[in-house]
């Protein structure tokens, strides 16, 4: 009976690998039989993917080559890429944000791409964003960045600069016509960057091939310094009261109770439904937003990259499609035929507020300095150190954390 | 106490009949076995035999798809499992096995092998950047190619034979060509007969035997095409892009032999150091592989500003967080379990259903509720208490409120759990005990603080210590509460008033877009669990007083 189980077991043994036969033949690279087996698998966002598909169809249809669309969350994406990519199972084309590239090129998860002349298609600084190294990585779709609110009932001209949003700030309270005037959450870095390069700041100084340079921080020049010690004024002062966060200072503006602030197109719809009178503008003096791009990025592990790119040139990257990506995304296109196209006054005001924007840095030193910047603003805000004290030592956090990896 | 009786009774001397039925011992080896089997009835046996053929079919096909991905060491560990699996179901003589045998086995998977994979991983820099294998990147490197410098461009045109060849029509400032894969280039003004007159872009009109593809046709079949080389080596062209071709070179050979890579550009030879190629003067190619890079990852770890900076006060607080956490849902829990020991309460069942929504809820809505509650212009807490008092504490940005706050939040979160063990435990009493300390006069205090409290000690103990571990990893509560903010002033690394270890570390290390260092964060896990380990075994040690007073209780 016992060799009854040990026959048993041999028996198993030798019908598993048969059961488990098609494991064996998908080896990848393998086979050239190209044709049979070309497909092209994108990874998108569920915003950007029911369009992918529509096009993927109509691709599929002229050249016979399946497109397959995957949907999972934009921030997933990147995730993910840097596990199926080297395993060989991930998606040829990915969706993604332009400050990905610092990781994503240095392990090598996507691929160089040629779009020859076409990148004169593009606006310049979306271009820019998706170089990395001297070579392009992807294809932009959107450009995102931050303006300059106000409230034209309460503020009847733009400011000129930080100076006069505090003068105004001041005489809406003195005049009791608002509870505030220019407002920010506690905190975020983001928001503030463009209010430090108004008073001449910067995070990583720029090369002269718009690349930066992790070797020269500046949360501690002059200008930074000088942007610190505006924000302790407004905040000692009352101006900006502690503690909001971002839905509370949106909430202020929407009921009219604050009268100026920054915010992105995110906050477009809310701002909208609440009804409140408001004008976009660029940053007052010459504020420079980070801006943040979108595109398209082809995997290193993709065996058809000249047809993906092919396929991000020819199909995606046209007016027309560029032009449903930005209906649906609500982001001003990164390609100028699209771009042009765009009457939305809204999104050509933020277009215009980022016209002098700086891509946001995608080298990997930026990430040692989100956290020790962010704690700089927010101990000013909460009114823990001076100005000076908390921009001097969050530089000097960064340099080392820098130094130290 | 009555769990010591009948499991010290001698084994093996009560009569195997009686032990077999109940399953509790291995029968003697020189008892004859095989009778056992016919015992069984014949459709026991078959569905057991049916569904060890299933495991071991699904381990082995397991093990192959693990062997052909690479992951050599995990299928000698689902084999061994899949095979300890089967013998115990198989061999009668490890009959006892075969019940925790899935238990082992999963254990084995679950927990054995992440552990060890998680130390090998703590000595390698497997991370960003150093994502990929060694062979990974060598090809990755070796299909790198360039542009010689007098390497030609050209438009291309290409044309397909029925067959599936391709031909391609070149054209440049420089003249035009005919290419095909493995011949020389054709110029213009040489073409043989087959190929027809040029048309006005200067493409010819036809190529006998292949069909001109225009620029839509072409994509269908630019993968095959973009892999060919035209012309004859050495001169040879690639497609680049629909609108480009190229003549290019390998960039980078390597050689086995040396274990170099060279640049063919410019003759650099770069050298693997630490899993990067890396050249004389320090100039390093990307990307880098995975290699085993020894301690490193721990140096850096000791060395790095987090351990000299706030790391004492960070590592403070997340003792007192910890022990805070423990004692104050610990309290609430015990003295709603005792009030519902009271028999006559009414509504029992409906309001200790209730107290368990806390722990039902997951903890990152309800961290995120308190933590609205708290906020101070619109907070429920924050304003009630302005109107009551005229004043209310900066729950978030007070660095003592905030440490205060978390605490309400985390007892609030951990009670319902701790009332429940209580409540079991309070019930496993004697009543004996009570009922004598009664009769000596002993009042409620008195016999809540020398009997229940000592005796639901040796049944909780263990658990109060498995609840400090958890809370001195609570990354949830703390990082949704407020990220570990209020930041401390003048540091020198990033860190805030509220961050446990685990939270300051992930922020100095991870967070921020820096992306994933998997070798670094292992390496500090394992510096973690090494230090809850001690403080773990310590803390048994502590209880096991406890159980020395229940014994003589």
């Amino acid at each position: 009976m016992r060799r009854f189980y040990v026959v048993l077991l041999l028996v198993a043994v030798a019908v598993a690998p048969v059961l488990a036969g098609g494991q064996r033949q998908a080896q990848p690279r393998a086979a050239f039989d190209i044709d049979a087996n070309t497909t092209l698998v994108i990874w998108a966002d569920e915003q950007r993917a029911p369009i992918l598909e529509d096009l993927g169809a109509q691709f599929t249809a002229r050249y016979g080559v399946p497109v397959t669309v995957q949907q999972m969350g934009f921030g997933d994406i990147r995730d993910n890429i840097k596990v199926a990519g080297p395993a060989g199972e991930g998606a040829d084309i990915i969706i993604g944000a332009h400050d990905w590239l610092g990781e994503l090129v240095a392990s090598g998860i996507v691929a160089p791409i040629e779009i020859g002349n076409r990148v004169n298609d593009f606006t310049d600084s979306s271009i820019a964003a998706f170089t990395y190294d001297g070579e392009l990585f992807g294809v932009p779709y959107a450009v995102e960045n931050v303006a300059f609110f106000f409230n034209p009932d309460l503020v009847p001209t733009v400011p000129r600069d930080w100076a006069e949003v505090r003068t105004v700030s001041d005489r809406l309270r003195a005049a009791g016509q608002a509870r505030y005037g220019f407002i920010r959450q506690e905190g975020d870095p983001y928001h503030f960057f463009p209010i430090q390069t108004a008073f001449g700041g910067y995070v990583f100084a720029e090369n002269p091939d718009g690349t930066y340079n992790p070797n020269d921080v500046g949360i501690d020049n002059a200008g930074s310094i000088q942007s610190a010690r505006w924000l302790q004024e407004m905040v000692t002062s009352g101006k900006i009261p502690g503690g909001l966060d971002w839905d509370t200072y949106h909430n202020l503006f929407e009921t009219g109770q604050a009268a100026m602030i920054i915010t992105g197109p995110w906050a477009l719809d809310r701002l909208n439904a609440s009804g409140v009178n408001y004008e976009i503008a660029p940053i007052p003096g010459g504020g420079r937003p980070f801006l943040g791009v979108q595109g398209f990025m082809v995997s290193a592990f993709s065996d058809n990259v000249p047809l993906a790119t092919a396929f991000l040139t020819e199909f995606v990257a046209t007016a027309d499609t560029m032009f449903t990506l930005y209906e649906r995304g609500g982001r001003p296109p990164a390609l100028l035929a699209a771009l042009d196209r765009v009457q939305d006054p809204a999104l050509v005001a933020f277009g215009d507020a980022g016209r002098d924007g700086l891509p946001m840095p995608a080298i990997p030193e930026m990430s040692a300095v989100w956290s020790a910047w962010g704690d700089a603003v927010t101990l000013i805000m909460q009114e823990q150190a001076t100005g000076e004290a908390a921009f001097t030592n969050a530089a000097s956090q960064i340099r080392s954390t820098i130094a130290g990896n | 106490m009555k769990r010591s009786t009948g499991s010290k009774a001698p084994l093996g001397q009560a009569t195997t009949g009686a032990n077999r039925s109940r399953g509790t011992e291995v029968p003697e080896p020189d008892r004859p076995v095989q009778h056992k089997f016919f015992g069984d009835s014949l459709a026991r046996v078959s569905v057991r035999l049916v569904l060890v053929a299933a495991v071991a079919a699904f381990g082995i096909l397991f093990m192959w798809t693990l062997i052909a991905n690479g992951r050599y060491p995990l299928a000698v560990l689902v084999f061994l499992v899949t095979a300890g699996v089967c013998v115990s179901f198989t061999v009668e003589r490890l009959y006892p096995f075969r019940w925790f045998s899935p238990g082992l086995a999963l254990m084995a998977i679950m927990l054995l092998y992440p552990t060890a994979y998680t130390m090998y991983v703590a000595f390698t820099n497997y991370g960003d950047g150093h994502l990929l294998t060694r062979v990974q990147v060598i090809d990755q490197l070796e299909r790198q190619t360039y542009r010689p410098e007098d390497g030609r461009q050209f438009t291309w045109t290409a044309f397909r034979s029925e067959r599936g060849e391709f031909v391609l029509w070149l054209q440049s400032d420089a003249g035009s060509f005919l290419a095909e894969p493995g011949e020389p280039f054709i110029p213009a003004d040489r073409l043989p007969n087959w190929v027809g007159p040029l048309d006005t872009d200067g493409i010819p009109t036809e190529i006998r035997g292949y069909t001109r593809l225009n620029r839509t046709e072409v994509l269908r079949f630019l993968t095959q095409i973009s892999a060919l080389e035209f012309g004859e080596l050495p001169e040879t062209v690639r497609v680049q892009s629909l609108d480009l071709v190229e003549e290019r070179r390998q960039r980078f050979v390597f050689d086995p032999a040396n274990d170099t890579m060279t640049d063919q550009r410019d003759g650099t030879v770069y050298r693997p150091v630490t899993g990067t190629f890396t050249a004389e003067d320090g100039t390093t190619l990307r990307p880098g592989f995975w290699v085993t890079i020894g301690p490193r990852n721990f140096q850096r770890l000791f060395t790095s500003p987090a351990l000299s900076g706030p790391f004492i006060r960070v590592f403070v607080w997340t003792f007192v967080f910890a022990f805070f956490s423990v004692l104050l849902t610990f309290t609430v829990g015990l003295f709603f379990a005792l009030v519902f020991d009271h028999p006559k309460l009414p509504a029992k069942r409906l309001i200790r259903s209730l107290l368990l929504v806390p722990y039902a809820l997951p903890a990152f809505i309800s961290v995120n509720i308190w933590r609205g509650m708290f906020s101070r212009h619109f907070g429920l807490i924050s304003t009630t208490l302005e109107a009551i008092f005229g004043w209310s504490p900066l729950w978030l940005a007070n660095p003592v409120w905030a440490r205060v706050g978390i605490l309400i939040t985390q007892t609030w979160l951990g009670f319902p759990y701790m009332m429940l063990i209580c409540t079991g435990a309070l019930q496993s009493l004697p009543n004996d005990i009570f009922e004598a300390a009664t009769i000596d006069g002993a009042g409620a205090l008195r016999k809540f603080w020398n009997l229940t409290l000592p005796l639901l000690m040796v049944a909780v103990g263990p658990l109060l210590i498995a609840s400090f571990a958890f809370n001195f990893n609570n990354f949830t509560v703390i990082d949704i509460y407020a990220e570990g903010g209020p930041p401390m002033a003048g540091t020198t690394t990033p860190a805030g008033h509220t961050d446990i270890l685990i939270t300051y570390i992930f922020r100095l290390a991870f967070a921020g877009g820096r992306g994933a260092d998997f070798g670094y964060a292992s390496a500090i896990t394992m510096v973690i669990f090494l230090i809850l380990a001690i403080i773990t075994a310590l803390q048994f040690r502590y209880t096991r007083v406890w159980e020395e007073i229940s014994e003589n209780v």
